[in-house]
């Protein structure tokens, strides 16, 4: 059967080789003259540039209406503005929230070669984030600025759930660099929910799920931005060690509720006493917990993925074929898949593939393991987040959490007292 | 740390010099990353637009149906000076037609876009209506089964989106699709 296919392919070879000069070129002698063909080519540069120009006077407009102004009018401008051009009428490609994978990849294979404008969308909104807070979020990003747009009502959902979901941006940032650094898929592309509705077409499932978000964006505020958005888990770190920070009032908090309830994101925490001071024994013993239950975690994370890794590298193309070959070798077929026969076809052989193959799964079993230690460490920090109480005096930001929307600004009654006092002249 | 020495100061002055650190780490790391990367940038050979390399596709017809557009990117395009001219054009006739002429039965293409006009014995000069083509492939089959393979496949740069990863290309069984800089315009047969 091997040599069967071994003629076959050489023939096919031959074939192709052939195919370029079966019949001569024609001697015209109506003095015909090849016709010039120009096919379009937009001025992709150009547009480049108005993308990054636009990026970063959207994000400082934006900074400049939250930090400095502390209203929520520009905002909204500026997400109608992203919705229609980062949205509709660029496509939505290349958006931040994807080139993290082409970052991580660069990082990992140096031949990848990144260009620069994904390099600047990736750093730029960071940057941002680490001077101003989220303000990329606010509005700047389209699928931020579409759910801000619908959303009416905010009902809260409970703690536990909201703890428990807003794990998910982390494992699915662990799991796209994965995919990402193995040149696997980048998976946040290929799972977006909002392109379908910007480009109105597209993988009729995705749409649906697109259309559900927004749907439940209109009840509560944000839901992919607080619980799938990769990009805004990374963003949140940034933003918590920020420089400089949004403030709901430079005023004096009166405890009065109104911006917690306002908050669409959950992110302005209330006030909370510790009524019993921990005892120091308690306190010590605690950390030590704390110390030993986090490395298991990691170990255990690690491990687990160390253990799926070979399952987890089927999600690369050249794995899935190396299946499909060996099942072709072991029980040949007559019906060659599309796959198989460009395999046989452009004369690959069957070594090479697995040599290859052998490669990437060997980096798979690299990643994954460290891939696993960090998703140990994300569930660790979220539990030992969750035993911890602070003390609040007042309703404060969480800053990692706020989004910078602006919406807390208008419920803010200090911000609305404006009595004005002044002499009056006769 | 600094309870210790001074047992007076407040958890706050704690959190506070966290928090310093975390800015200082936070703004090391942006800069590292920064840095590492733009050193490594290579504007020229930046590769961004998706491109099809005509040798390595075997007219899978995947192209039709993958793409994230409704009619996909991908279009036929002729290269002439490849092209034999024949009257029995392997691209345009289906395979035992009775007679040559142009009746819908005899032709190859679903939606009518390849259209030839007569040069001279014995020679047709073929075009294709590319607002027709929805890049079935069966013609680039036909051409390069049969003929010289001037018929070929490629993505149309004013139609593609630039995904940052082609639909298509998860899918194309021959790896064919690959990105190229920006200064090659396109992967063309006849250059």
């Amino acid at each position: 059967m091997k040599k069967i296919l071994f003629t076959l392919t050489s023939l096919l070879l031959q074939l192709a080789a052939f195919a370029q000069n079966r019949f001569p070129k024609p001697d015209f002698e109506s003095g015909y003259q090849y016709p010039d063909i120009q096919y379009a080519v937009p001025n992709e540069s150009l547009w480049l540039v108005v993308d990054i120009l636009l990026l970063v006077a959207l994000m400082s407009f934006v900074s400049w209406a939250v930090i400095r102004k502390q209203t929520r009018k520009p905002i909204i401008w500026v997400s109608v503005i992203s919705v229609a051009y980062f949205g509709f009428f660029r496509s939505g490609c290349v958006c931040s929230i994807g080139s993290i994978q082409n970052v991580a990849l660069s990082l990992a294979d140096s031949s990848y070669i990144l260009p620069i404008s994904v390099l600047l969308f990736f750093i730029l909104p960071i940057a941002f984030a680490f001077l101003f807070g989220r303000v990329f979020c606010a509005g700047v990003c389209p699928f931020g600025a579409l759910q801000e747009l619908v959303n009416i009502k905010n009902y809260k959902l409970s703690k536990s759930l909201t703890s428990a979901l807003s794990v998910i941006p982390w494992i699915y940032l662990i799991f796209a660099v994965l995919y990402a650094v193995t040149r696997s898929t980048f998976i946040i592309c290929r799972f977006d929910p909002f392109i379908g509705i910007f480009r109105q077409g597209g993988d009729f499932g995705l749409i649906v799920f697109g259309v559900l978000l927004l749907i439940t964006s209109i009840f509560t505020g944000r839901p992919f931005c607080r619980f799938l958005c990769p990009y805004g888990a990374l963003l949140s770190l940034f933003s918590r060690v920020s420089i400089w920070k949004v403030k709901i009032t430079k005023k004096q908090c009166i405890n009065c509720e109104l911006c917690h309830n306002a908050c669409p994101v959950d992110a302005i925490k209330p006030p909370h006493e510790n009524k019993v001071k921990e005892n120091r024994l308690l306190g010590v013993k605690r950390l030590i917990n704390y110390a030993v239950v986090l490395p298991v975690l990691v170990i255990t994370g690690a491990l687990l993925m160390r253990y799926a890794s070979n399952d987890l590298s089927r999600a690369h193309k050249d794995v899935r074929l190396h299946d499909m070959v060996m099942l072709q070798e072991a029980a040949p077929q007559n019906s060659l898949s599309l796959e198989l026969e460009a395999f046989y076809g452009q004369g690959r052989t069957v070594a090479e593939l697995t040599e290859k193959v052998e490669k990437i799964q060997a980096d798979y079993r690299l990643y994954s393991t460290i891939a696993g230690g960090f998703i140990g460490l994300v569930i660790g920090i979220t539990l030992i987040g969750l035993s911890t109480k602070r003390t609040r005096k007042e309703y404060e930001i969480e800053h990692a959490d706020c989004v910078a929307c602006g919406k807390c600004f208008g419920y803010c009654p200090q911000n609305k007292l404006e009595i004005k006092t002044g002499t009056l002249t006769l | 740390m600094n309870g210790k020495n001074n047992p007076k100061k407040s958890p706050i002055e704690r959190r506070k010099f966290l928090q310093m650190l975390g800015t200082a780490a936070a703004g090391g790391s942006i800069l590292l990353v920064a840095g590492g990367l733009a050193s490594r940038i290579n504007r020229a050979e930046a590769g961004l637009y998706w491109q099809i390399d005509p040798a390595k596709c075997t007219q899978c017809g995947r192209c039709e149906t993958h793409c994230v557009l409704n009619v996909s990117a991908v279009k036929c395009i002729h290269a002439n000076r490849v092209c034999g001219y024949c009257d029995l054009c392997g691209g345009y006739y289906r395979s035992n037609v009775k007679e040559l002429n142009t009746a819908a039965e005899n032709l190859l293409c679903p939606t009518g876009a390849i259209q030839r006009k007569f040069v001279e014995d014995p020679y047709f000069e073929y075009t294709i209506d590319e607002s027709l083509c929805n890049g079935c492939a069966k013609c680039v089959k036909g051409c390069t089964s049969f003929g010289n393979g001037s018929l070929y496949l490629q993505i149309k740069r004013d139609l593609c989106l630039d995904c940052n990863e082609c639909k298509i290309a998860l899918v194309c069984p021959a790896d064919a699709i690959s990105r190229v800089p920006l200064d090659v315009a396109y992967k063309l047969k006849d250059e």
